[in-house]
């Protein structure tokens, strides 16, 4: 085994401008080890969907080296699937055939493909629902069905926008908690962009911290929390409360100093 | 609550039987008083008497057959090249940067002014009456194929180019799949401007057809078959538009 093959993702002082506009992020580095959860924090702006983007191969990288387990990202890579914050259900399939777009898009048998897809489903609680249209499902189901759509395909590096960004409150921690259990289950190397902080630490093994525009990693903080964690024992825990503080105190000051900057 | 909507659907139809009857009751009327000369408006009873025979002895069947043909052709083509074209043109923009100011202009003439032309190069038959109502679809669905491709979500191409879809796989399940709907609007449309255009034809020059007996019976003065062959058109009209909504329910079931 080679030493690479033990990262999911090495990002090595990666800078980026998007022409025309301010510099997005600045000298980024950050490792991801394999079966690891990463979130990445920060305000808005802050260029956290840019790495995700770089990662995925969706933005040719401008300065600094990436790879992603051992390679050159580029889109469309089997071992990387890639969550956005809107569910992204072609409206035109049924929650089954939308569960195994990832899989047909690939190539995989169509017998595989609806085994895993069901599967999936089931494990997020909607295989009563694979023969509904995306219409008929609430915005968290639809959500659902993209999780399974993301797990379906079985890459070993999931690269997740905000994926609950657009849920309510309760819906969001239902989620979370098949999340946890999912990556439980079948360990992935996540990447997850967030500006939700309690998600942060709630999922992640490490969260990474950032500064508004430009963005630029000032801290990097280890979640021990022990697993199997369960999200809402997770809300009586106080080191689970020790450990926000200081994530927030962390962004806190990164948005002060962002504050001064921008008075002076 | 759904009985009192049925009982409210019901009242609405009886108002309307009670109108037609009270308007052709009127009608008659004013027609045999003679108020109004009978050569300009015929009459109901008359109109009913040409329809009972033209469709007992078949003549007017014989030529909304010629008709209904003439415009199921013209559609089929034209939806064809209508969509090929559009299809083209969502893959290739370069394409359609080099067809679009010629399609324009002749979209721009009025089809009917082509009708003559049409005449001499396809004959008094079929050929030139499919060949106006063809012209007449294809832009429609044309038009309609070019949004529909356009129209596909950014977001729904970014996930698949993620998800490793090849090129004509993304083409095929979310470009296509997305530009269905619009499709099918401009499949909806250019079928009633192919029997336009059909029926137009038939008027300018035929030797059969529905068009072609307007003209023949507006000639010998026989008002009421004139307005027999309107009602038989309008109900064509009618049922054509019906099959393709029922056909759109079925197809586009997920929306």
């Amino acid at each position: 085994m080679t030493s690479h093959v033990d990262f999911a993702a090495e990002i090595d002082n990666v800078s980026h401008i998007f022409s025309g506009r301010a510099q997005a992020i600045v000298d980024v580095t950050l490792k991801v080890k394999a079966g690891e959860f990463v979130s990445i924090v920060g305000p808005s702006g802050c260029g956290k969907t840019t790495i995700l983007n770089l990662l995925a191969g969706l933005i040719p990288l401008q300065r600094g080296t990436i790879a992603v387990a051992g390679k050159q990202p580029h889109a469309g890579r089997h071992d990387v699937a890639y969550m956005l914050a809107r569910d992204c259900l072609f409206p035109w399939r049924t929650a089954i055939q939308n569960a195994m777009v990832g899989t047909e898009f690939r190539g995989i048998s169509k017998a595989e493909g609806s085994r895993r897809a069901l599967g999936f489903l089931k494990r997020v609680g909607l295989d009563e629902f694979a023969d509904h249209y995306p219409k008929a499902l609430s915005h968290g189901m639809r959500q659902r069905v993209a999780l399974a759509r993301t797990f379906a395909m079985e890459s070993s590096i999931l690269l997740m926008d905000e994926p609950f960004g657009a849920l309510d409150a309760q819906t969001k921690m239902q989620l979370e908690a098949l999340l946890l259990d999912l990556w439980n289950d079948e360990r992935r190397s996540v990447v997850f962009i967030t500006h939700d902080l309690s998600e942060a630490v709630t999922l992640s093994d490490r969260v990474i911290v950032m500064s508004a525009r430009p963005g630029r990693i000032v801290d990097n903080i280890s979640i021990p929390l022990p697993r199997p964690r369960s999200v809402r024992s997770l809300q009586k825990d106080p080191a689970y409360h020790e450990l926000y503080a200081k994530v927030w105190s962390r962004l806190e000051f990164t948005l002060d100093t962002n504050a001064q900057a921008l008075s002076t | 609550m759904i009985g009192h909507e049925v009982d409210q659907r019901g009242k609405t139809l009886s108002a309307q039987l009670v109108a037609l009857v009270l308007f052709l009751a009127l009608w008659e009327w004013v027609s045999t008083a003679k108020i109004i000369e009978p050569l300009f408006i015929g009459r109901p009873s008359g109109i009913a008497k040409y329809l009972y025979t033209a469709l007992t002895n078949g003549t007017i069947l014989t030529e909304a057959a010629w008709t209904l043909g003439a415009t199921l052709s013209a559609f089929a083509l034209g939806s064809f090249f209508g969509i090929a074209f559009g299809l083209l043109f969502a893959v290739f923009p370069s394409a359609e940067k080099f067809f679009e100011p010629f399609f324009s202009a002749f979209n721009a003439l009025p089809r009917v002014a082509l009708a003559p032309l049409f005449l001499l190069w396809f004959g008094l038959g079929v050929g030139s009456k499919i060949a106006l109502g063809l012209s007449l679809t294809f832009f429609i669905v044309l038009a309609n194929t070019i949004a529909g491709a356009r129209s596909v979500d950014r977001d729904f191409l970014i996930l698949s180019q993620t998800l490793g879809a090849s090129k004509s796989k993304i083409f095929f399940k979310v470009t296509l799949m997305s530009a269905i709907p619009t499709i099918f609007s401009g499949l909806k449309l250019g079928l009633i401007y192919a029997l336009l255009g059909v029926i137009a034809g038939e008027i300018i020059a035929s030797q059969h057809g529905l068009g072609q007996m307007l003209t023949f019976l507006a000639g010998t003065f026989d008002t009421n078959g004139v307005f027999g062959v309107l009602v038989l058109l309008g109900l064509i009209g009618v049922i054509l538009t019906n099959i393709m909504t029922m056909l759109e329910r079925r197809l586009l079931r997920w929306r």
